[in-house]
């Protein structure tokens, strides 16, 4: 029986549309190939790596030269009305996926992922240092020196000592309908990382780099239940996390001559933290003026109660005892947002919508007692300082839509930040932005939008800077005024008769920091961006691409504590071109997909000191040429085989880096680490088998 | 779910035709009867494999009473609407009246289409969704495909490349020498944003940025004896999480990132140029990690002598 025609019940577009009552008895569905059973491509493969490279396996873990064998694949089964899914991605690498998900649709589901994550950072660098543990010892022969010129036993003590971390993460999550209009839902995951990080240690003018073990995990939860209606919606959750470090300090030799007792250090290391969150969202819907309420407001609290380490472990030394054992650190914060979009006019939409952030440090203050490095105790009582902010923001957005082609919109936003403890107490920042979208029909579609904003400081507090040892005319980046023009073209033409498609976006944004007389002045940052692609048949597309970035910005410094007197400037930019294609179904038999990507980065610092003339520091420059290239082959119905190739090229110059060995620098043991430079392809084949249904 | 609007209800009917009065739905031609025989009759025309992949979906779950294709349900004029004439006879160079048709190309309003998804989704999408930049310019299909077995949206090895085709200028920023692990496919976009909105800035998967970095640097969350103030503030005051030309995704190269606010008397303030260069004098604020060669707890310390962030 139908009581509405569609076209009424579609006018109901808001929440949602919904159609009429049929009497659907006779809709057998016989026809209908629904998925019974169980059906599943396994796939196994080998992939041949031609170099060590380990940012070649950053993400991926192919990072050392040679043979690599794969597993991977995905399988579904359905009978009476119950799911599993599966699927399993690079089983034979560090970045490896097993997902599995399953349940009974509109019941019940449950999910399960393992993924692993490698970084990879440096595969040339070199310590002195033997590990055990969280401590870092020298080799017993080791003859300390005030320079590392003097360090007679460095060549034969240094050993390779990559630097890398893995990461594995567990995720699990369940979701149970009790009834059409609940749901109640937990996900957990965990993070465990592994391996070996740069840190490190000072002795006062010297310092040591030091691979510090990384052994940590993070637990998180999100709990809660979620409720709709036809009109309204809301969520009621919890979310935990909770981290944890194995690692509760670094203790290393120090390698140079140093104070009496300071032969060793000691570092703090991350501390095990806990932060929980309840919030409470909802969203309403008035058929007035179509009006849309969403709603949220959460409080979370942070807390850190690590045992703290002591001033110093130099055994000469005797500072004061600790005001306390344990920061009891606490951090409360909260968030409320409000957002209100209506329709009062068929052609016109209104927004409004305000949110505030609060982070609240209620962690005590001490005074404590400072010893320099381990070194010497500094004789000056020191307060912690509790950082604590509120952050507001009000937006207001309308649109109306002038013609069919044409849709006007403007806006307003302000936001404002309250400190404590910091040279600005009071910031806002007021931005008004216009934008029109023009589409004269199917083949246009043109956007601009364009804009100012200006964020205001009550004053910038100089006794707080002096207190802190800061230049008074310094303006910190993230604390002085500024004004910003910003505005952006997007254009994107595409012919249904000719299936050929493009879009540029041009994106530039100008910041004056005018009242800074020390500090960042200005930076001028342009984007664009540009596609093109063409879907020559139903089974072959082409694609261009490409992308120009560039950053120019001016720092001001003192070097005398006083007005400027050094000019640094930096010109920052990044390209990238590329295509690509894809041949479907050759002879219905092979897919061919071929992509290819040139990216360049380059950075130019001059400096410029007094009145001298500007002084660059050398280019800083990456290039990076990267092929992708695959042929699927069908062998029958049920057998694929798959030929990839993977090709990049990575070179780097950087003046942090290049000629800078491990005695380099006369006060720093650095670790040696070489700029990226590498030129590695990996080649592989795997078959595909299908089991199962078909 | 329940796709039907109940019967009896003048009210509710009064409504809805008063809406439909107010809203100028010209474009919809999928008005009408139903099919004789619901899916069965789509089939027995649309036998090619983008429809029968449906049927690998959730969308085709027969066991879920609320699914599509759940008992009593519209099976595909649940989301194609009544398809009545489309199926019907029609006369010799007469065009067949089309069913609902889906994507920003499509004849039919945005709200129309999203709102039939909304009618199953609502849940799952969050409180979010209606207001937020998706919701006003995108169709769910220009993100999702609904008649597939995996939604490459919802896979993390392909989400970015879906994202990506409109947002072209991250996807710039992706290829950046230092980036998230976006490119090789082992990153999400929805791992810091909530695509299908909320209330946050940047529609952040978390509510502020620093929450939404923590999920996976839960290290830095503190609080810490001796904080960086703005660190605790906002991450994205040093760093671009969209990628940078410089190592650890920082905006500038030290030490002059660290000197746009530090500008002590001494070793702070100095200008580091190309005389610290291993060919002339090798400075230690200059080379190897600059300022962090012995300030290395830049996101805070947790030692009681670490207040100038060195231990």
């Amino acid at each position: 029986m139908k009581t509405l025609s569609g076209a009424i019940a579609l006018a109901l577009v808001a929440p949602a549309a919904a159609w009429a009552d049929v009497d659907t008895s006779d809709w057998a569905c016989e026809f209908c190939p629904f998925e019974e059973g169980y059906t599943a491509d396994m796939g196994v493969g080998a992939t041949y790596v031609s170099d060590d490279a380990a940012r070649f396996g950053n993400g991926l873990g192919y990072d050392e030269k040679g043979g690599y064998a794969n597993l991977d694949g995905e399988g579904r089964y359905a009978k009476d009305g119950k799911q599993m899914r599966w699927a399993a991605e690079d089983l034979g690498l560090k970045s490896r996926v097993l997902s599995i998900e399953g349940g009974s649709q509109g019941q019940y589901m449950f999910g399960l992922e393992y993924r692993e994550l490698p970084y990879r950072r440096f595969d040339t660098t070199q310590t002195v240092y033997l590990e055990s543990g969280d401590a870092l010892q020298l080799p017993s022969a080791w003859v300390t020196a005030p320079l590392t010129s003097g360090f007679t036993q460095l060549a034969s003590s240094l050993g390779s000592r990559n630097i890398e971390t893995d990461r594995q993460i567990l995720k699990l999550n369940g979701e149970y309908l009790p009834s059409s209009a609940f749901a109640l839902f937990a996900d957990y995951r965990r993070q465990q990382r592994d391996g070996v990080a740069i840190t490190t240690g000072s002795t006062y003018t010297q310092a040591a780099y030091l691979p510090r073990p990384i052994d940590d995990h993070t637990d998180e939860m999100d709990l809660g239940i979620r409720y709709k209606a036809e009109n309204f919606n809301m969520a009621l959750a919890y979310y935990g996390s909770y981290y944890r470090n194995g690692v509760d300090s670094l203790t290393w030799d120090n390698p140079f001559t140093s104070f009496p007792g300071a032969d060793q250090g000691r570092t703090a290391v991350e501390p095990d933290n806990d932060f929980q969150q309840l919030s409470f969202s909802g969203a309403y819907f008035a058929e007035v003026m179509r009006t849309n309420i969403v709603f949220s407001a959460a409080m979370g609290r942070g807390e850190q109660t690590a045992t703290l380490l002591p001033y110093t472990i130099n055994p000469t030394l005797s500072p004061p005892s600790l005001p306390v054992s344990s920061l009891d650190g606490k951090v409360d914060t909260s968030n409320y947002t409000f957002t209100i979009t209506s329709r009062p006019f068929d052609k016109t939409r209104v927004s409004l919508s305000y949110r505030q952030d609060e982070r609240e440090n209620k962690t005590p203050v001490s005074m404590w007692s400072r010893v320099i490095t381990d070194n010497v105790t500094s004789g000056d009582n020191e307060f912690n300082t509790a950082y604590s902010f509120k952050r507001q923001k009000l937006n207001l957005a309308a649109s109306y839509r002038l013609f069919d082609s044409l849709k006007v919109s403007a806006g307003y936003d302000r936001r404002q930040l309250d400190r404590d403890y910091q040279e600005v107490a009071e910031q806002t920042e007021d931005t008004g932005w216009g934008k029109l979208d023009y589409r004269p029909n199917s083949i246009f579609d043109i956007s601009l939008r364009g804009g100012a904003s200006r964020r205001d400081i009550d004053r910038y507090d100089t006794d707080i800077a002096l207190s802190l040892g800061q230049n008074p005319l310094m303006r910190k980046y993230n604390l002085a005024y500024r004004y910003r023009e910003f505005g952006e073209l997007t254009a994107a033409v595409s012919f249904p008769s000719a299936p050929v498609s493009a879009a540029i976006t041009v994106m530039q944004s100008d910041d004056s920091y005018s009242r800074s007389e020390l500090g960042m002045v200005s930076s001028d940052e342009m984007r664009v961006t540009g596609d093109i692609s063409w879907a020559v048949g139903e089974s072959t597309s082409i694609y261009l691409s490409g992308g120009l970035d560039s950053i120019e910005a001016t720092q001001l410094g003192s070097q005398d504590f006083g007005a400027a007197n050094w000019t640094a400037n930096h010109d920052d930019s990044f390209m990238h071109a590329g295509g690509g294609f894809r041949i479907l179904g050759i002879n219905d038999k092979a897919d061919l997909v071929f992509d290819y990507t040139r990216s360049e980065g380059e950075t130019d610092i001059a400096v410029s000191r007094y009145s001298n003339a500007a002084d660059s520091l050398p280019t800083l420059d990456s290039t990076m040429d990267a092929l992708r290239m695959s042929l699927s082959f069908t062998v029958s119905e049920r057998l694929a085989a798959t030929f990839s190739l993977r090709y990049e090229r990575f070179k780097t110059s950087d003046w942090a880096l290049d000629g800078v060995l491990v005695d380099t620098l006369p006060t720093v043991l650095t670790m040696g680490a070489s700029a990226y430079d590498y030129d590695v392809w990996a080649a592989g084949v795997g078959f595909r088998y299908r089991i199962g249904n078909d | 779910m329940n796709l039907k609007i109940g019967t009896g209800n003048s009210l509710r009917q009064l409504l809805l035709v008063a809406a439909a009065v107010l809203l100028p739905i010209t474009a919809i031609s999928a008005e009408g009867d139903y099919s004789r025989k619901g899916a069965d009759t789509c089939l027995s025309c649309h036998e090619d494999a983008q429809t029968a992949a449906v049927f690998r979906s959730k969308h085709a779950v027969p066991s879920d009473p609320n699914g599509p294709f759940g008992h009593g349900q519209l099976q595909c004029e649940a989301c194609h609407g009544p398809s009545g004439d489309h199926a019907g006879r029609v006369r010799r160079g007469q065009e067949r009246p089309p069913p609902l048709r889906f994507g920003s190309d499509s004849d039919t309003p945005l709200e129309v289409q999203n709102g039939l998804c909304m009618n199953c989704h609502k849940a799952d999408v969050g409180v979010g969704w209606h207001g937020n930049a998706h919701d006003e310019n995108l169709a769910c299909v220009d993100c999702h495909n609904s008649h597939t077995a995996s939604d490459p949206v919802l896979s993390t090895a392909t989400q970015a490349e879906v994202c990506f085709e409109c947002h072209q200028q991250q996807k710039s920023q992706s290829l950046k020498p230092y980036a998230h692990p976006i490119k090789q496919g082992k990153m999400d976009c929805s791992s810091c944003h909530s695509t299908h909105g909320n209330d946050n800035d940047m529609q952040l998967a978390r509510m502020t940025v620093n929450d939404t970095c923590y999920q996976c640097h839960a290290e830095k969350r503190g609080p810490y004896l001796w904080e960086h103030a703005p660190v605790a503030e906002d991450c994205g005051n040093c760093h671009n999480p969209h990628g940078s030309n410089h190592p650890g995704m920082v905006e500038l190269r030290g030490p002059m990132m660290c000197q746009g606010c530090h500008s002590q008397a001494g070793h702070p303030s100095i200008a580091a140029d190309s005389d610290g260069l291993p060919g002339a004098s090798p400075s230690m604020l200059l080379l190897g990690q600059n300022c962090m060669n012995c300030h290395n707890q830049v996101h805070g310390s947790n030692h009681p002598s670490g207040s100038r962030l060195m231990r």
